[in-house]
């Protein structure tokens, strides 16, 4: 099977998704997430350029500027102020969790088959691979991990996922819509990331499988 | 508000505001009510029907009441052992009034785009209310709820998009999210796809409703929350996100597919026994509202799983009410006793016997006890569910509600009477009863009054779950 640079660069981004669950190191990961984002912005700007969407060359600025620029550089201030900088992992050690999100890369696969092809184009199953890999790339992160960034880095792979759905396989939302979401997450981050902060002051560390004070 | 350095001051014109606010929303949605107009039309993407102007009231009316008596407890706290920070108190008010504007949004939006943005704004906006108090558990609580609301809301975006694919494959050109446009064109939508939409929107709004089993977040967050916080986080949040279901489950049942009622019903109740079981068992006084919360989420979903809205809204309006008057409630007797303990707080008839007496009747009103309206609500509930031939669903939820009143009133009993507490101080508490008692008032009228009244509204013709065209006489008898 022959792939079109389109779903090349989609399935690039996921597998870098997948390498960034084998690190422990958290400046890497955020780096990882950094990679992530220039493809998935390469990916608009080819999308806007073959269906002639010229709106969506704004949003992939605002996505660059977002998510390459203003969300790695607040994720590593946060990482210099707190002074963290390896995520041991929680139920699974790192590298296994890699090989699960492979696993889980192949069950994407399987799903993508029975989606139904978009209006123009027909490109499905590659593309559609990739997004739901990230998908479940993102929720081993937030699952295995024991650290609040984590967290966060693996909230924004699964939205990375989301995007990149809502670009190949529905030839995007609507501008307007797409613009508020984007800035809807940007929220949550800047959110997280204060808690971050208040979390490492309060409990001299910022791993979230300590936090079970409240009980049922 | 926050601009304003004195957070009395800032606490004197957020309530002023509140109210100017509700009156003028009254008088903007009136015609509604009462002159045949279907809409308040903006765009295409935002307009109000009667039934979305009634929540937008309902939660103008839940703000202002949470507003003026969160003005008496803020007061309070400030001058208690450990006050809160001006900024703190500021900052809750600034993003209080946010928090309610994005909620306003949720009813306005006939987009499901622009939906999913207020829905996730309401979740951005409250976590500050839930961390006001900075302290270890508060951030716990706030981290919890942001992560897993926000990773909920996630999922409901990749439900709304499953629906916009759906729309793409042959229904409408280019695809909508309009809801009035996918409800027209339900028949053509590709049932596979508007399947997967349905699960996973119910998902993620399901997990910012507090529904068994992605609730986890919900008590901790309606605890550590201050008390009118958490009234308006119980009050208000909860019925937007079951109204985005609501939406949802309207296009899905429009096109012919039960998946979304069945679905709905099934996971109310289950959601009902669920909260009353783990309500048995509480030790602190606002987890355990927060828990009862659940409960009526539970029946919320079987009122929209019997695709009736307007049942809904009986519900949604019932425990809005009572569950205000209760989280004010216990926020009085936690700034009182200094504890949010249930062994701290006895004695509550000999201490502060118009909280005792305020407490014991919300609690009637909040779980489901003649003669107040949250009664009324589950009866109508429980009757159209028994008409229908839900048996089963009947005899859980009655079990369900029936254990959750014995649980709450078992708890709430050993707050009111027992051994006096020397330690609890009231603050104003003449003052700081006048919402509560209003409310009470107000539940008691939505049953007593209001019961008659309402019948015709509820009750014109509706097809049931099963398609079944369904006409109801004021009499209660059923035609089909």
């Amino acid at each position: 099977m022959s792939l079109t640079i389109y779903e090349v660069v989609s399935l690039l981004s996921a597998v870098i998704a997948v390498l960034m669950l084998g690190s422990k190191s958290l400046p890497l990961q955020v780096s990882l997430f950094s990679v992530q984002i220039w493809l998935i912005t390469g990916e608009t700007v080819f999308f806007a350029y073959q269906y002639n969407h010229w709106e969506f060359y704004g949003v992939a600025l605002i996505l660059f500027l977002q998510r390459a620029v203003f969300v790695p550089l607040f994720l590593e201030r946060i990482l210099r102020e707190i002074h963290v900088s390896r995520d041991p992992g929680m139920i699974l050690p790192a590298p296994l969790t890699m090989h699960l999100s492979i696993l889980f890369f192949g069950l994407s696969f399987f799903v993508a088959q029975n989606f139904p092809a978009p209006g123009p184009g027909g490109i499905v199953v590659a593309t559609a691979t990739a997004s739901i890999s990230h998908l479940f790339s993102g929720i081993v992160m937030m699952l295995t991990r024991r650290l609040a960034l984590s967290q966060i880095i693996g909230f924004l792979t699964i939205e990375n996922g989301v995007y990149l759905f809502a670009l190949t396989q529905t030839n995007g939302l609507p501008v307007l819509i797409e613009m508020a979401v984007l800035f809807d997450i940007l929220g949550a981050v800047m959110i997280g990331g204060v808690l971050v902060f208040g979390i490492k002051r309060s409990f001299e560390h910022i791993d979230v499988s300590q936090l079970k004070d409240l009980k049922h | 508000m926050y601009a304003i350095k004195d957070a009395r001051l800032a606490g004197t014109f957020v309530v002023l505001g509140a109210w100017i606010q509700l009156l003028s929303l009254i008088c903007v949605t009136f015609p509604l009510f009462t002159f045949g107009a279907k809409t308040i039309f903006v765009c295409a993407d935002f307009f109000l029907t009667p039934f979305d102007a009634a929540f937008v009231v309902l939660t103008s009316a839940v703000a202002a009441c949470a507003f003026t008596h969160g003005h008496i407890f803020f007061e309070g706290e400030l001058v208690g052992s450990d006050p809160p920070t001006s900024a703190n108190v500021r900052v809750n008010y600034a993003c209080a009034m946010f928090f309610v504007l994005a909620m306003y949004g949720v009813y306005f939006c006939k987009n499901l785009g622009y939906l999913w943005v207020c829905v996730e704004s309401t979740t951005l906006l409250s976590a500050p209310l839930v961390y006001f108090s900075r302290t270890r558990h508060a951030l716990e609580a706030t981290w919890k709820y942001l992560i897993i609301c926000s990773v909920g809301i996630s999922f409901a975006l990749l439900g709304t998009l499953f629906i916009f694919a759906s729309a793409q494959h042959g229904a409408v050109s280019g695809g909508t999210l309009r809801v009035t446009e996918l409800i027209e064109a339900a028949s053509k939508l590709d049932p596979k796809l508007l399947r997967f939409g349905f699960i996973f929107c119910f998902l993620g709004y399901g997990t910012k409703c507090g529904m068994f089993p992605l609730h986890s977040w919900l008590p901790d967050a309606h605890s550590e929350a201050p008390a009118p916080s958490s009234a308006l986080l119980s009050g208000s949040l909860l019925n937007c996100a079951l109204f985005a279901i609501f939406q949802i489950g309207q296009i899905v049942s429009a096109s012919g597919n039960r998946l979304s009622s069945e679905f709905t019903l099934w996971s109310g109740t289950v959601t009902v026994i669920a909260a009353s079981l783990f309500l048995i068992r509480q030790h602190a006084l606002k987890r355990l509202f927060a828990y009862s919360s659940i409960e009526n989420v539970g029946v919320m979903l079987v009122a929209i799983g019997l695709n009736s809205g307007w049942l809904f809204f009986l519900q949604a309006l019932n425990h809005s009410i009572a569950k205000v008057s209760l989280f004010l409630l216990s926020g009085n007797i936690v700034q009182a006793t200094g504890s949010k303990s249930l062994s701290d707080q006895s004695g509550l008839m000999a201490s502060a016997p118009v909280w005792a007496v305020l407490l014991a009747l919300s609690v009637f009103a909040g779980t489901g006890a003649p003669p107040f309206g949250t009664f009324l609500s589950e009866w109508l509930i429980l009757m159209r569910a028994a008409d229908l031939h839900y048996y089963v669903n009947v005899v859980l939820l009655i079990i369900g509600v029936s254990l959750s009143f014995i649980a709450v009133c078992m708890h709430v009993g050993k707050v009111i009477f027992g051994t006096r507490n020397p330690h609890l101080q009231c603050f104003r508490p003449l003052a700081s009863s006048a919402i509560p008692a209003l409310l009470v008032v107000c539940s008691l009228f939505l049953g007593l009054a209001l019961g008659p009244l309402m019948w015709p509204l509820m009750w014109g013709s509706s097809s049931d779950p099963r398609g079944n065209n369904v006409t109801w006489r004021l009499d209660g008898e059923n035609w089909q």
